[in-house]
């Protein structure tokens, strides 16, 4: 393995990993790297942002995260506060609903937020209905069998599922009867499961080591069984055999795929299961540097924490590469400071001195035992209910890579903060010239940004941008909009797979899963590889699903406030943009080196024209100018004649204007104009160079009327011959009504008679 | 060996080259000779004409110092002058007796300015040379070589085919361009791009050929010109292919033959000598300068890489490897490594500063760079080029036989020679008749006012009914023989504004 952004890439191939060695290395690779960061002072990849969403209520017991409705949990002994977590508010305020007292094991709202399911038991599962008030238990017997967990689903056939030492159990919610149906047993021993909601899979772990797998997806499409399959555990030594445990076992989605990590202890690695739907494959491994380690996923990256070391470590999870982005750094809390704890005091108003005694402690606390990681992103401090939310400093990261291409490719992957990340791979381009990098590096670069621009444009995502911005405040809430993009990420993830995978990897036998998307445009766009039936939506938003209906209301009650955020959903960066971030802002810069910057345009050029996109027409003024003012007339006009600059009015006037000092550039100008059948221009143009005999057959032939006479009589006038202002003077009365009455006929007909007066005289 | 029926080639045409800072004194004429063809007439013969065209000029001086005499027509004979250098003069002289002898003055001279570029861009300018060994003899031999080679490309059988009325639907001494499409044209800047990126930081040109025409190039318009002419000389395929088959095979068949070009190609540089000691001058005998042939045929052949070698420019003192080509710059009078690459159609040239490449060893690493970066994208650019290119009669245009002069850019595009030759011969006698008043209207307009550009347009109806048009429009020129026409003027009229629309532009339609 090797760092891209490290000087030394040796450091962390030994075990050592948890020394200070890390901050001296990544000072100077950062040093060393390209110097467009402008964000934060620590150094960090990843950060959470101050303040915290605080779930703390006086006298509540436990907490608990809903990640089916993405609810954080707070109990206390008769009622249960939640906070929603899917649009991260640091200041939202919870919501409550009475319970009855009891014991505690497991809650968890029904996805229509009708329903409160809670666990008392491992033997009884209480089901509370908030509209009718209603409450029934469930039990299972309890001398065979225990009660592990339960979740509720989407999958048309179940509504909630009880998984059991003995199996699972499916059953739907009867609204008339008002208890629960068993539809289906599936019998199994299992030891410990694992869900997320976000993949709709349950993970069911059995055997004497816990490691060998059955699993279900259990989407909106249906209930697809995994084939069963062994995880990989290394052996200490002879006759010890390591038992996996459930907090080892993660399931990640990255781009629409599924995969499971496996923390394998003994061996130190963290292993890569890919599910397909007939096939569950391993795919490498990551290596690990701490006996505790913790997984989040942002934006589609995989984020690896080290706790132990108390760095995290960023895969981009894309190609087959499993090589970090960057270098190991520690999780960085942002915007904590004592002026910013006091206003939040008197912002917020909740009492205080614990908090700020427990805010100081949390730098103290960053991957302490308190700490709980929350799929797929969020951390849950429960010593004193903070949630955070894991955000990537896009910055920094690009700033500690000096690899171009892949840290552009990588930003141009980013829909979080996708603003952030096109501005960022401008800023790179933009770098990179001023640094005077070798053209073909260049080069790459823009192809890499025009080809993700030309894709976005494909697949609809960049478009989406002002339909989003439309739609937003009346319906669809952003979370849907974010996962429209995912899910036009899952298409493009997939038509770019290596062809190879493609056909080892037949329609049969398509990923599981969990598609967010929510058109069937996408759906169809998604190629053979996705199965349109596989397609479950998460939080599914407003208007694909109308059994979800009243869970819309509530989500998009806050839809217009963050109706900000939606506006950029793709980091595609345009041919204009390119224009007005990366040419304009550096031409007067690079004045001595028009050559360069020449040939890196005539590069972007070839990237546009390979993309089949539209040059943005200032760039070819750009163009001009340079080649003008280092007066390379001769390229000028190859660049012209070979249409290299396309043409166009812009392009015309600045030839004109550029030919002050060159008849031919002038008259490429000219040409242009006329090609165009830019009559009236041309013809203006005829006169003020005082070809206005030529200027007057063209008008009459192309019946231009707006030049006004008195100026072809002005330039005849000026040529001194008398005949030529006669000749003039007759066109326009010949050919303009009522001109022999005009006062400018009355002038030069004086004029005409002056001239010839002097003539003869 | 061939050197006894020189009487065919004297007769017809003589040129000579001759600095009138030289031999002032009565008896040292013999000194201002630089060059003289045939260089076997009698010193007297030489001395006549150089003596004539000496007065005229000192004459014509008086009454315009800028611009003396340009040509004497006599009865017999037509002295076209052209002032290479200051005070070098030029003057070739052509029969008029021979019915295939009507020439066009202006052709006539950008031959000889054609001589005088291509040989500043091997050798530097004549007066340097001159300065350089006051004794001459360094100059005439350069001189002697270098425009035997250069004439010995207009022989045609035992005499020298200069550019007559046939050739009237040609612009000499301009450059012939490929049209290309946008994508093509972009491939191939980046192309050009690469090649700069190869050579590294240090400021060089390139000039892009397909087949036998221009693609696309850096240089300034002059220097684009000369290697332009010289490439389509030697450089490209088709020249090549010449060098190796053609000629081979009319040496190897004409071994005996006594024309000049014969003589010139059979004998060796020895055989060369002997002839010309005995009849030049004493001066000239004595020379053993380093002579650089670069005109010589048959002395360019692609290397294995892909480059295009030569031993003109002689070998490396302690290795059989031939050394690499120099040119100068016509504006920055820089002196460049010529490199050419070819593959299949595509011909590309690279110049870099001598000053800038550590000798031979280094143009080898160069070489070796640009075959590692960039041959893999020559091979592109030449398949995407020779897709979109119609073959040699891409240009034809059926019904027109036209010639299309861009004088700014030197640019000149006409129908495929094959369709030309099925004019008439009254045709192109009267269209060189058309074009020759078109040359002395030009040349007026330059004079009278300075600055403005004529627009002049003549048809002409033909003894043999052929309509002969001729447009000239702002800077551009387009000259049309139009042979199986209707016979009102309306017509030629209609078909010269459906060709300006259709393949200019509609750069020649102003009414």
């Amino acid at each position: 393995m090797t760092y891209q952004a490290s000087d030394k890439p040796s450091i962390f191939l030994g075990d050592n990993l948890k020394n200070v060695n890390l901050h001296n290395m990544t000072g100077e690779s950062s040093s060393s790297a390209l110097s467009y960061s402008s964000g934060s002072n620590a150094l960090s990849h990843v950060y959470i942002q101050y303040p915290p969403l605080r779930c703390h209520v006086p006298a509540s017991r436990s907490l608990f995260y809903d990640d089916g409705n993405k609810l954080i949990l707070a109990l206390t002994p008769n009622q249960v506060f939640s906070w929603k977590t899917a649009t991260y508010n640091p200041y939202a305020a919870p919501s409550s609903d009475q319970i009855s007292e009891g014991p505690v094991l497991s809650i968890r709202y029904s996805l229509d937020l009708k329903l409160l399911a809670i666990q008392r038991s491992s033997h009884e599962i209480q089901i509370w209905n908030k509209d009718t008030g209603d409450t029934f238990s469930q039990k299972c017997r309890p001398e065979s069998e225990s009660i592990l967990g339960f979740f509720w689903t989407d999958c048309p056939t179940c509504d909630i599922v009880f998984v059991k030492t003995s199996g699972l159990d499916l059953y739907t919610y009867g609204t008339e009867s008002r208890n629960l149906q068993l539809v289906q047993t599936k019998k199994q021993s299992i030891s410990w499961y694992i869900y997320t909601h976000e993949s709709r899979l349950v993970l069911l772990a059995s055997g004497m080591q816990c490691k060998s797998f059955t699993g279900f997806q259990l989407s909106s499409a249906g209930i697809i069984r995994l084939p069963k399959f062994e995880m990989v555990m290394a052996k200490p030594e002879a006759n010890s055999n390591p038992i996996l445990a459930a907090e080892d076992v993660h399931i990640i989605t990255v781009y629409g795929r599924l995969y499971c990590l496996q923390f394998d202890k003994v061996a130190m690695l963290l292993r890569l299961y890919r599910f397909y739907r007939d096939a569950v494959v391993q795919q490498g491994s990551l290596p690990v540097y701490s006996d505790r380690i913790a997984v989040s996923v942002v934006d589609n990256v995989l984020l690896v924490h080290q706790a132990e070391a108390k760095v995290v470590i960023v895969y981009d999870i894309y190609a087959d590469s499993k090589v970090p982005i960057s270098a190991p750094l520690p999780l960085c809390l942002r915007g904590y400071s004592r002026a910013s704890v006091a206003s939040f005091h008197t912002s917020t108003k909740t009492s205080g001195a614990s908090e700020s005694k427990n805010l100081s402690a949390t730098e103290e606390t960053i991957y302490g035992d308190q700490w709980q990681f929350l799929v797929p992103d969020l951390v849950l401090d429960v010593s004193n209910g903070s949630l955070w939310k894991i955000s990537l400093d896009l910055e920094g990261i690009s700033a500690s890579s000096s690899e171009v291409q892949l840290i552009l490719e990588f930003l141009q992957r980013r829909k979080l903060d996708a603003e952030k990340a096109k501005q960022l791979s401008l800023a790179i381009v933009r770098t990179i010239i001023l640094e005077r990098k070798p053209v073909p590096m260049v080069a790459r670069a823009m192809d890499v940004l025009l080809a993700a621009y030309s894709q976005a444009i494909k697949t609809g995502s960049y478009n989406k941008r002002s339909i989003t911005e439309e739609i937003s405040p009346s319906n669809a809430p952003n979370a849907a909009v974010g996962e429209t993009i995912t899910g036009t990420d899952v298409s493009r993830s997939i038509n770019q797979e290596p062809k190879s995978v493609t056909q080892k990897d037949s329609s049969n036998r398509s990923i599981v899963a969990t598609s967010e998307s929510d058109g069937s445009i996408e759906k169809t766009e998604t190629g053979d590889l996705l199965e349109p039936g596989l397609l479950g939506g998460e939080d599914l938003p407003a208007g694909t699903s109308q059994t979800h209906g009243p869970t819309n209301n509530q989500l998009n009650s806050s839809a217009t406030q963050r109706k900000q955020s939606a506006v950029t959903s793709s980091a595609a960066t345009s041919p204009a943009d390119f224009y007005s971030h990366v040419f304009s802002p550096i031409v007067e810069e690079m004045m001595g080196d028009g050559s360069y910057l020449t040939a890196i345009i005539a590069e972007f050029l070839r990237s546009c024209s390979l993309e089949k996109l539209k040059v943005y027409p200032n760039t070819y003024v750009l163009l001009v100018q340079i080649l003008a003012r280092d007066e390379r007339y001769a390229e000028l006009e190859l660049f012209i004649m070979n249409k290299i600059i396309e043409h166009s009015k812009e392009v015309a006037l600045q030839l004109l204007d550029s030919g002050r000092q060159n008849q031919q550039i002038r008259k490429l100008g000219q040409d242009i104009l006329r090609q165009l059948s830019l009559h009236h221009d041309y013809v203006l143009l005829l006169v003020q160079d005082g070809y206005y005999l030529e200027a007057l057959r063209y008008a009459r032939k192309n019946k231009v009327t707006t030049v006004r006479p008195s100026l072809f009589l002005e330039a005849a006038y000026v040529s001194k011959d008398p005949q030529h202002l006669a000749a003039v003077l007759r066109f326009f009365s010949d050919f303009i009504p009522g001109f022999k009455s005009s006062p400018d006929h009355n002038t030069y007909h004086r004029f005409v008679a002056e001239l010839n007066s002097s003539v003869t005289g | 060996m061939g050197l006894t029926s020189e009487s065919d080639a004297k007769e017809a045409m003589k040129l000579c080259m001759f600095d009138l800072r030289r031999g002032q004194t009565e008896g040292q004429e013999l000194d201002k000779i630089l060059f003289f063809y045939p260089a076997d007439l009698p010193i007297t013969n030489q001395l006549s004409v150089i003596g004539l065209s000496e007065g005229l000029i000192t004459f014509t001086r008086i009454f315009s110092p800028d611009a003396p005499c340009e040509v004497i027509e006599a009865e017999k004979h037509c002295h076209v002058f052209y002032e290479v250098e200051a005070d070098i003069w030029m003057v070739m002289v052509v029969e008029k007796e021979n019915p295939e002898s009507i020439w066009r003055v202006d052709a006539l001279r950008s031959v000889l300015k054609e001589i005088h570029s291509l040989f500043v861009m091997f050798h530097g300018y004549i007066r340097a040379l001159v300065d350089k060994e006051p004794s001459g003899g360094l100059v005439r031999s350069h001189l002697y070589y270098f425009i035997m080679d250069f004439l010995s490309d207009f022989s045609i059988g035992k005499k020298l085919q200069l550019p007559n009325f046939r050739d009237s639907l040609k612009e000499q001494g301009t450059l012939q361009m490929l049209t290309v499409g946008r994508e093509a044209a972009i491939e191939v800047q980046s192309l050009v791009t690469l090649l700069e990126s190869c050579v590294g930081n240090k400021q060089c040109y390139s000039m892009t050929m397909f087949q036998d025409l221009l693609v696309s190039t850096n240089l300034s318009p002059i220097d684009t010109l000369n290697l332009f002419t010289y490439a389509v000389l030697r450089l490209t395929p088709i020249a090549l292919f010449r060098g190796a088959s053609a000629w081979s095979s009319l040496r190897k068949t004409d071994t005996a033959c006594s024309t000049y070009a014969g003589a010139l190609q059979v004998t060796s540089i020895s055989a060369i000598d002997q002839y010309y000691n005995s009849h030049d001058p004493p001066s000239l005998r004595r020379h053993n300068y380093p002579l650089v042939r670069p005109l010589q045929h048959s002395k360019w052949s692609k290397g294995k890489d892909g480059f295009l070698t030569t031993d003109i420019w002689g070998t490396e003192v302690n290795s059989l490897l031939p050394m690499c080509p120099t040119i100068w710059l016509h504006l920055t009078e820089e002196k460049m490594f010529l490199l050419a690459y070819q593959h299949r159609g595509l011909t590309v040239i690279l110049l870099v500063p001598v000053s800038s490449v550590s000798g031979d060893q280094g143009i080898s690493m160069l070489k070796q760079q640009i075959i590692e970066n960039a041959s893999l994208k020559m091979l592109k650019v030449e398949e995407k080029l020779s897709r979109g290119w119609g073959g040699e009669n891409a240009y034809h245009v059926s019904g027109y036989r036209y010639l299309l002069v861009d004088g700014d850019r030197y640019v000149s595009r006409a129908s495929p020679p094959g369709k030309v030759t099925t004019l008439t011969k009254e045709s192109l006698v009267a269209l060189s008749k058309l074009r020759e008043e078109v040359d002395l209207e030009k040349a007026r307009a330059k004079w009278d006012n300075s600055g403005r550009e004529k627009d002049i347009e003549i048809c002409i109806r033909a003894k043999n009914n052929s309509w002969l048009i001729a447009r000239l429009v702002r800077g551009k020129e387009l000259y049309m023989v139009l042979e199986k026409g209707s016979e009102t003027l309306l017509f030629a009229a209609d078909a010269t504004e459906k060709f300006s629309e259709r393949y200019c532009n509609g750069a020649f339609s102003l009414d």
